[in-house]
């Protein structure tokens, strides 16, 4: 296998069937594909075509049934349940749809809760989350539950949690669904910024035609497969 | 910190919830509480009324003369051995016995009674004898040839107040021993043989008619505190250190009652187990339930990076928290409800009777056990309950939990 050092994640005839009632449903048919770091990736493609299914692949968040998967240089198909939670706390942020955050926590808590797994020191901790809170645009709200936090607001909590420990990957599965198209708009364009400040790599999956514009790289799947991938100029 | 943190306020995520599992917990302690200092505070009662009344703590006796009673295994130095124990401190009071059988008859009407010679005045004060007189009085130091029948007796023998009564024994140098008495009392005793056999004769007649000057059969003790009964009995031991005489502490010589006690309260267990039952339904129904509905956020937990321990370790505080909760309340409550029990008998519908003795109340105790078996025994069920579904939070595979819920 050749690896470039520019490599961020590798993917080698990546196959996925689930049992759905009795019946065997290929999600995905052999993916081969290869994300640099840095990249800003969308991936598209209609309901059922894959999309999440590929995201809990690479993440490591459910068994492949064929192929490999390499992140960060890493072999992570290999990878015990144990070795794999490590992993994932250290390499990969998420941004979900439903935003996730913990209800219990504030939003102070929920942005350092990945930092206090890591073990890192309640100064720095505070730092980070400080600056975070300032990059998200959220620096009042530290002390706030999230059910006293608007969609946009959590969402913009959820970007910050994904990437206080500075990952090397940002995974986001539909991150502007349940936002009105303004608030998406911000959330997309800060995205975009921090991707351009900091090198870290987002990779969306999307209906949304707003992220598929601000994407530089737009990849298609249909039945599990890759049916096109753009790269823009 | 954060998992405890997180266990923590989950606890006020669902209140009626977390109520309906606090009751579990806390109706279980403070039932568990009330139950065994009920239970402790009835038996000791009953042993207490059992051994200070009757039988004394421990006896000493002719080494073979509980096996096999004789007129002639007697103690032959009791004046000694009483100057011997007046020396320990944790011995209350003790008192002398003559023990032997023979018919007792008033005009026509004659029965055999158990002839019990007694030392009145340290009788009274070892087992408070006189309380127990329910007409007439008790010895008088003057005069002799009187006698105190159990009321069974008196009616069987139709005998009343100052009325004569002739008794036919053996006495120890092979003559028949028979002689008059007076009935100057009828004592209640509580247990239905002793008083349908009891024939109470000052010490002194006791040891004239039977020949026996100076010796008797038994020497009753009872002690301060009922707790240390085989430790006085082992410093008796040694104080009389005499091998043709035996010490022996009332679960020796009352063993039967003894044991039918001991099997009593280990029905305690059962009731015990109930209890658990109770708090374990109460516990994974509730706990379940909201692992169930939190699917979705321990698989968020777990896709960020949470290990499935820390995952267990949060469902598992958090019902200790709870526990916590209850201990603490639970004490307070079940201290306060036992404190007033202790002082508050419970009075029982219908006599309750009990090796020979009758009840009609009943008292708690306060000891350390109500408290300390109840916290193990709620905190033992809610945390054994609680594995199960901690154990399913910790399995949750973050792509199928997200993916349903």
């Amino acid at each position: 296998m050749e690896y470039n050092e520019n490599n961020l994640i590798i993917t080698k005839d990546l196959k996925k069937t689930y049992k759905d009632n009795g019946v065997y449903v290929n999600a995905i048919n052999g993916i081969d594909i290869t994300i640099n770091s840095g990249e800003f990736t969308a991936i598209v493609g209609p309901s059922g075509s894959g999309k999440t299914t590929f995201f809990n692949l690479i993440s490591g968040l459910d068994s492949l049934t064929y192929g490999k998967v390499w992140l960060n240089s890493k072999l992570i198909s290999d990878m015990s349940g144990k070795e794999l939670s490590d992993f994932r706390r250290d390499n990969i942020g998420f941004v979900f749809q439903a935003y996730n955050l913990i209800p219990v926590l504030t939003v102070e808590e929920n942005i350092e809760y990945i930092m206090l797994l890591q073990g890192v020191g309640k100064k720095e901790r505070h730092k980070k989350v400080l600056n975070i809170l300032r990059e998200v645009g959220l620096e009042g709200m530290r002390n706030r539950v999230p059910t006293k936090l608007s969609g946009g607001q959590q969402q913009r909590v959820a970007i910050a949690r994904a990437m206080v420990s500075e990952p090397s990957l940002i995974l986001a599965d539909e991150p502007t669904a349940n936002l009105d198209s303004k608030t998406g708009t911000e959330l997309l364009n800060m995205m975009r910024r921090l991707n351009e400040t900091t090198g870290m790599t987002f990779l969306f999956s999307t209906h949304d035609k707003m992220i598929m514009e601000k994407a530089r790289r737009v990849i298609t799947l249909k039945d599990g497969l890759i049916e096109k991938d753009e790269i823009k100029a | 910190m954060i998992v405890l943190k997180i266990a923590f306020r989950n606890i006020f995520r669902q209140k009626r919830r977390t109520v309906f599992t606090i009751l579990s917990m806390f109706g279980g302690f403070v039932l568990a509480a009330l139950f065994i200092g009920m239970a402790d505070g009835t038996y000791n009662q009953i042993i207490n009324k059992f051994t200070r009344n009757q039988m004394g703590h421990i006896q000493i006796h002719e080494k073979t003369f509980l096996d096999r009673p004789s007129l002639y295994k007697t103690i032959n130095n009791f004046k000694k051995i009483d100057k011997e124990l007046q020396n320990i401190d944790e011995i209350d009071s003790l008192c002398p016995r003559l023990y032997s059988a023979g018919l007792a008859s008033v005009k026509e009407k004659s029965t055999g009674v158990r002839i019990i010679g007694i030392d009145s005045k340290r009788e009274n004060e070892t087992t408070q004898f006189n309380n127990k007189i329910i007409k007439g009085r008790g010895f008088s130091d003057i005069d002799s040839h009187e006698v105190i029948i159990g009321k069974t007796l008196a009616k069987i023998l139709k005998a009343g107040l100052n009325d004569e009564v002739v008794i036919v024994s053996q006495g120890a140098d092979g003559s028949i021993a028979n002689d008059l008495y007076k009935v100057i009392g009828i004592l209640e005793t509580g247990d239905d043989i002793t008083d349908r056999i009891s024939f109470y004769l000052n010490l002194k007649d006791a040891q004239e008619l039977l020949v026996l000057e100076g010796k008797v059969h038994e020497i009753a003790i009872t002690i301060k505190k009922l707790s240390n009964v085989y430790k006085v009995n082992n410093i008796v031991e040694e104080k009389i250190n005499n091998p043709q005489l035996s010490v022996e502490p009332w679960q020796v010589f009352a063993k039967s009652f003894y044991l039918a006690m001991k099997a009593d309260k280990e029905g305690m267990w059962i009731m015990l187990l109930i209890i658990v039952l109770v708090v374990a339904v109460g516990v994974l129904n509730t706990v379940l339930m909201a692992v169930l509905e939190r699917q979705r956020e321990y698989g968020v937990l777990k896709a960020i990076g949470t290990k499935p321990f820390q995952i267990f370790k949060q469902v598992v505080l958090e019902v200790n928290i709870l526990a916590i909760f209850c201990m603490i309340f639970g004490i307070g409550v079940a201290f306060f409800i036992n404190s007033f029990f202790s002082t508050h008998a419970i009075a029982t519908f219908k006599d309750i009777a009990y090796g020979g003795m009758k009840f009609n109340s009943m008292y708690a105790e306060i000891n350390a056990r109500s408290f300390y078996i109840p916290a193990i025994t709620v905190f033992l069920a809610a945390n054994l309950v609680s594995i199960f579904p901690a154990l399913k939070a910790a399995k949750t595979e973050p792509a199928k939990s997200m993916r349903i819920h």
